[in-house]
Formats: structure tokens, sequence, C-alpha cells
């Protein structure tokens, strides 16, 4: 079997050149093992050689990421490697980033394996088990012949194409991503088999795992609401005939901005519902079934409320992933709050 | 759907009239579905001026 | 007294057309000229047409709509309340036929991309319950100016009488295997067996996202519209008294009248539990409706099967899972400690997204996988039930497992899973 060639990514502590007055060293590449890459070459035994340990400042990278991925890249890709090993990173939050960020191009760009290890805390590994996987290590370097090992074993296993073991079994992160197995029992079988064992105390594995959301705190308004600039959100679909944003009837990606300037209502016959979650008949007939702009302007003009804003955000709220249902959102909500409004009344079905 | 926004963390919730028709009812007069609207818009308004800790559910027509 | 259901299974290995239908062995022959012609009959359709297709053979049928089990009753009370008059389900000898399915296609959907298919031969195949099955595929186009619920009804009937005639072939035959499905009434547990865990199911058996038609009779031929929960034997649904509603992928009616927790539960019942009885619910629109029937169904599963354990299962996307959760919540509220069956609801493939619900005690879920996981499709040499696709169909396709019917069933008959890593 080849030797193969692996490049190791260390920051400049690790690396050897100098502690924080060096964050802000650039990219750069030695032949050969360098610090913690050394460990690296030693539990590769005779699989494989550390041709090049690629070193760079965590604030570089911290301070204009995607130049700083690109260069590292660059020479990462010039040594030709069949694996890279950045890290361990440990604490090291500027660095654990780091490390995640190139692993997750050298695989998508270069489609070269990559491997990394941090501590469950490095912010490393929220941003990037997803993509990467990301071996447990502890807080510092204690233990670190250990830990590297692990994470040669893993890279090893992803070069060679072998399947993985469980992350519990091989020691990374759960990169809380699903795929498909075909198990021995059915369902149904599986869900008595479990509902007995919950009913008689013994120990059962839920097959799925219990969702963790963020508790958003509560804004207060601190405004009257007669005094307030009030903006209505949707994300039952709306749209003005013709989709002219092409916002996408399922998983969307995209939200429209629609002014309702001077308009006592909406007219149903310029407006469309793209939704496919539900029968949108109605909403269709009268959009405000959906978004109560005629009630809403009555509001603003008996003075109930300060002013309504002057336009409307809608997407589409079916099978929307969490991931930019929470982007349109945060993008939303920053150009109401430049636009001055207060609150929002959002229209979900 | 109102479980739903419980549980990703929705702090002002109010209950609409229905999936496919939230601020309506089809099976009400024009004028009795708007001031059916105008009473969850309300609702709504009063829930945004309400301190709440919690995701909390501002009861149900 | 108790009802009793006595299931007789002949399983069919071979399958062709021939002038009169006949079981010889494991051999069904179908008179398919017969056959077509008296579907026909019915003026709601133009025309008829069914193909043959056997596993192994590199097709794929298009345009799924629905799948049915053959099975005739004995005393002719077939499919109470949609093919004849409303009459006892669950009870008698009841005729089976194993390893042929009726594949009911829609010739009318415009957006045939919602509609399923089933490959018979690739590891598609393998993934489908289907397609290991000899299947009659029933096309049938409506006579003009069908709307949807009319000829959707038309087809459904047409494969329920398809089914009939089938099974019917096994009347003078000796069956391979026969089962025995009895269960006494909640009030009558023998008191040496009264320590078991009782546990009941619930059965939710439409969502009313979309609204049923006035002929799509889901339950003894009712549209279960604004249905609040009620108790049925579980012989019933294992009999013909529940079909599956028009519309719905990861859903047929095949698994229905092979109700895996049924059976799951009655494989169990007396051993390691005792099988309380069956709550049938329907997914609500409205949030008043959810409410009081998750209220309702757990009253009826606490109080009046005196349930410790519930296991529940949804048809339908998402408002339906959220409906079944509500269920779950009350039933835990009042004790009754509960497990689910639900489909793992991500569109990227986050465990996160799996569900979209929380609530105390929710922790004994079990998933059918997710049917927007990519999949991938062989090209096939030949298509049928989807003639004006065929070109489309016939090659390689990228789709998802929902688009693979028998795949992934919400009842809990299918074994692809979803795990998290």
């Amino acid at each position: 079997m080849k030797s193969l060639r692996v490049v190791c990514y260390l920051n400049q502590f690790f690396g050897q050149l100098g502690g924080e007055d060096k964050a802000g060293v650039g990219p750069q590449a030695v032949k050969g093992a360098v610090g913690p890459a050394r460990a690296v070459e030693q539990a590769l035994g005779g699989a494989g050689t550390v041709v090049a340990t690629v070193r760079c400042g965590d604030n570089y990278v911290a301070e204009q990421t995607d130049k700083a991925v690109a260069e590292l890249l660059a020479l990462v890709a010039a040594e030709r490697p069949d694996l890279v090993i950045a890290g361990p990173a440990f604490l090291a939050g500027r660095y654990g980033v780091a490390c995640g960020a190139l692993c997750a191009a050298v695989q998508a760009k270069l489609g070269i394996p990559a491997v990394t290890g941090m501590h469950g805390e490095n912010p490393g590994v929220d941003l990037y088990r997803r993509q990467v996987y990301i071996v447990e290590t502890g807080a510092e370097a204690g233990r670190m012949l250990a830990e590297v090992g692990r994470l040669v074993a893993l890279g090893l296993k992803l070069v060679r194409g072998e399947p993985l073991g469980t992350p519990a079994v091989e020691g990374y992160f759960a990169r809380g991503m699903t795929r498909h197995i075909v198990a021995e029992r059915n369902a149904a079988e599986r869900a008595v088999a479990m509902l007995s064992a919950k009913l008689a105390g013994r120990p059962f594995a839920s097959e799925v795992p219990l969702p963790d959301f963020p508790r958003i705190p509560a804004p207060r308004l601190l405004k009257t609401l007669e005094g307030a600039t009030i903006a209505l959100v949707t994300d039952g679909g709306l749209v003005p005939q013709g989709n002219p944003d092409g916002i996408e009837p399922l998983n969307a990606t995209r939200y429209g901005a629609y002014s309702i300037e001077g308009k006592a209502g909406l007219d149903a016959g310029q407006y469309d519902n793209v939704h496919r979650g539900y029968d949108t008949t109605y909403v269709k007939q009268d959009p405000h079934r959906l978004v109560p702009v005629d009630v809403a302007r009555e509001l603003e003009e008996q003075g109930a409320i300060g002013k309504l804003h002057e336009t409307v955000y809608s997407t589409t709220g079916v099978a929307t992933t969490l991931a930019h249902s929470a982007r349109m959102g945060r993008e939303i909500a920053e150009k109401l709050r430049q636009a001055g409004v207060d609150a929002v009344i959002l229209t979900s079905t | 759907m109102t479980p739903v926004a419980v549980m990703v963390g929705a702090n002002r919730i109010v209950p609409a009239a229905g999936i496919i028709h939230p601020l309506g009812n089809t099976e009400l007069s024009p004028d009795e579905e708007k001031a059916l609207r105008r009473r969850i818009v309300e609702k709504a308004l009063q829930a945004l001026r309400t301190e709440v800790v919690a995701p909390t559910v501002f009861g149900g027509e | 007294m108790s009802i009793r259901l006595e299931l007789r299974r002949s399983q069919v290995e071979a399958l062709a057309a021939a002038a009169n239908t006949r079981l010889s062995g494991h051999r069904l022959d179908i008179d398919l000229n017969g056959l077509r012609a008296a579907l026909e009959a019915d003026t709601r359709l133009s025309r008829v047409r069914l193909d043959l297709v056997h596993p192994g053979e590199r097709c794929r049928i298009g345009r799924v709509f629905d799948v049915v089990a053959p099975r005739a009753k004995l005393d002719g009370s077939d499919f109470p309340g949609v093919l004849g008059p409303v009459a006892r389900a669950g009870d008698g000898v009841t005729l089976a036929l194993d390893g042929v399915s009726i594949v009911l296609t829609d010739q009318q959907a415009e957006n045939a991309g919602m509609l399923a298919v089933i490959d018979m031969a690739g590891p598609t195949a393998a993934l489908s319950t289907f397609g290991r099955t000899q299947n009659v595929v029933l096309s049938a186009w409506p006579a003009s100016g069908m709307g949807r619920a009319e000829y959707l009804a038309a087809v459904r009937l047409a494969g329920l009488k398809t089914a009939v005639h089938l099974a019917q072939a096994a009347r003078e035959a000796e069956p391979d295997a026969v089962e025995v499905f009895e269960l006494p009434s909640p009030a009558r547990v023998p008191a040496e067996l009264g320590h078991m865990p009782r546990v009941a199911y619930v059965f939710q058996v439409h969502s009313h996202q979309r609204p049923t038609g006035v002929d799509e009779g889901i339950l003894y031929g009712d549209p279960v519209r604004r249905m609040v929960p009620t108790i049925l034997h579980p012989n019933e649904i294992l009999d013909g008294a529940v079909l599956r509603g028009f519309m719905g992928r990861n859903a047929t009616t095949w698994a229905i009248q092979n109700h895996p927790v049924i059976r799951a539960l009655y494989a169990e019942h007396g051993r390691t539990l005792w099988f309380a009885g069956v709550v049938v619910t329907v997914a609500h629109a409205t949030e008043p409706e959810r409410v009081r029937s998750a209220f309702m169904a757990a009253e009826l599963v606490a109080h009046a099967l005196g349930a410790d354990g519930a296991l529940l299962t949804k048809i339908g996307g998402g408002a339906p899972h959220v409906d079944m959760a509500q269920a779950a919540a009350q039933c835990e509220a009042l004790g009754v400690k509960t497990t689910l069956i639900v489909e793992d609801m991500s569109t990227d493939g986050s465990a996160e997204g799996m569900l979209l619900f929380d609530f105390p005690g929710m922790d004994a879920l079990v998933n059918v996988g997710s049917g927007q996981h990519r999949l991938s499709f062989p090209a096939m040499e030949r298509v049928v039930g989807a003639d004006d696709l065929a070109a489309k169909l016939g090659g390689e396709m990228n789709a998802t497992y929902g688009t693979l019917c028998g795949a992934i069933e919400q009842i809990g008959a299918t074994h692809v899973m979803a795990v998290v890593e």
C-alpha cells in the first residue's frame, strides 16, 4: 500500500512561530512535521508521512477568513496530500474556527478528506460539526498523543473509504445529520418493544433526539401602541401576481418585501400565493385572511397604533430549513429595525 | 400550530382561526369575518404590550 | 361473546393473464378481459387498462395513487360502507392473497410529480414492499367532465372490486396459513392476566389539511369530516373498515389492511401486554378542534380503555405530526406512557429538524425515516401506468424516498430508518 501524503495545519503557537504576538502572521508552509505534527507522524506509523506543515496566525484567519482559507488551500493543494489533519485546537476558539473552516474548504474545494479535533466548547464545534469530522479532545494538550492517535485513526478510515463507527465509538462529535439504514424489525415492532421497555422501567434508546432550541429573551415594547410602528410579516406564501422575487413554494431561501404604501388593503387581483403546505384557496380569495392590512390600516386611522409600516415581508413556511428560517428572520428583523419599526405581527399557517 | 411556535421559542403567540384562513372564516359573512380578524389583531396588539418571560399563548377565540 | 377474524392466507408466486380467474397452487391466473369489462361498467370511467408486472422485470410503475391487498369475505360483506352496505368488519372468514398487490394509478392528475413510483428491479425494488410482489396495475381514465373527487372515488372502487375478485379465487383453495385474531372487550380481561400492562393504539386515520370529498369513504365509508375520537376493535381495521384517504404519500391502504402496529400488538397480546384496543382520530386544521380531539382521545385511552401505555401514529405531513404529539402529551398528562412513530420531518438532513414538537414525557420515539432524503432510481426498460411520462420516468432519476411507494409507511410497516450521526 502506498504511503499516504499527509499535510498538517497548526496555528502560530503550536507551529512554533510565537504566541499572541505572532497571531497576525500570514499563511506559510514548511516541509515535514513541526510540533504536534510529529505526534501525527508517529501515529501514522508506516501508513504515511507528514510531507508538510502549514501554519498561520489565528488573528490573520479570524479577521479575513475567506482570504486566509483561500491562501491556505493553495498551500495545501501544492503538497498534493491524501489527507489533511488540522489542530488539535483544544479550547482555543480562533484556532478551532480556523481548523474547521480549513477542513471544510479542503473537503469541498479539493475533495480531500480532512479531520480536526477540539474541546466540546470550542465555538468551532457548533460551526463546523455538520460538515467536518471533529474529534473530541480535552481542554489542553495534556493527552495530546492519545487524542492525536484518534484523529489519525479516523483520518485513515476516511482516506481508505472504510465505514465509520458511531460518534461514540470513533470519538467525534455527532454531526447532527441523519442518514437512512434498513432496520431488521419494522417500525411498528420497534415501537411496541420500546413502549414495553418504557412501561417496565427498562432502558430504551429513542430514535429521535429531543430538540434543543435556545431561549430567546422577550423584548419589551418601549412605546405605547398609539406611538408604535407596527409591521406585518407572513410565512404564508403571499406574493404579488407573477411572484417577481421567485419565492420558492417549498424549502424557501428567499423572502419578498412588498409595498403597501397608500393602500387601504390588499386587492386580491394583484396577489397570489405560492405556499404548498395548505389549501391556499381562501387566502387567495381574500389575502386579508393571511395579512390583515385592512384591519391594521383602520387601527392606524383610528389611532390605536401609531403607524402601519409600509412594507410587508413574506416567505413560504413549508419545509423551510431551520438555518434559512433563522437567517431570513434575522435579515428581516434588521431591515425593520433600521426602518424604525417597533413591533411585528407575523401570521403563520 | 401553536406548540411548534412554543417549541422554537416564539414569545408571544396568538392562536389564529385555522391553517387555511388564519385571519378569516369562510363560514361567516364578510362583515363578521372582518370583525373576527380585527379581534385577533387586537389580541396580537395586546400581546405586544404584555410583558412575558417565556413563550406565552394568548388565549383562543 | 367476542368477534373472531379468521384470515386464510394463500401465497401467490406467479401471475398470468388467462381465460378465467383461478388460483392453482401458487399461481394466479386472471381473466383480465372479463375483469376490465366489469370495471368499465362504472360510467365515471371512460376506459380501464390492467397490466401485470412481475418482480425482477426492469419495469417502473408510474402515477401511483394507492396500493390495495386482495381480500374477500366469505360472506360477501367486503369493504363495508364503500363497496357494499355497512356491515360488521373483523368477524368471520376472510380470504387473503399474499405476494400480489393491486396498484392504483392516477391518470387525471396534471402535476404527476407528486405521485409515486414503484420499481420492480434494482436497489429501489429491495427498498419497497411492492417491488417484491406480483402487481396488477390498474389504470383508469375519467369519463369526460369528471371532477377529481368523483374520479378518485371511481378508481378506488375499481381497485376494491379487483381486490375482491382476485381473493375470491382462493375460495376453494387450501390456505398456506391461517391467522386468527380474537380479542375480548376491554371489560373482560381474565383476572389472572390483569397484571399485564394494558396498551392502546391511537390511530390517526386522516388529516384535514385537505378536506375529504363526499365519496372519500375512510371509516365504514364515512369521510370522517370533523370526526371526534372514537373506539374501534382492531379486527375492524384489519378487515376493511378503514381505507386511506385519496391524498397521501408514505401511506397505503395495503399497509392498513396489514396493519403493522395492530399485528405487532396482537403478537404480544397475552404474553407481555394486554392489547386494550384502538382509538381512531383525525388530524384537524383548527387549534380548537385539535385541542378537543387530543383531550378526548386521551380520555378514551386512559379511562374508557384503561390503558397504561399508548402507541401513536399519524398519516400526512406536519400538522398531523403535531396533532399526534398533542394527543400524546394529553395521554402523558393522564399518566399514560406513550411511544410515537414519527416521520423525520427535517428538510436539510439535520437531526434538529426531525421534530416539530416538544412535550414532557416525549422520550420514546421511533422513526420511519424521511420522505425527503434523496434516493437514486436506476434506468428502466419499461414504464407502466404513466404513458405520458414514460420518457422521463424510464431514465435514471434522482428523487426522494417519498417518491418510492412502499419505502416509507407512516404507520410503521417499513424498515427504513433515520439514524443520527
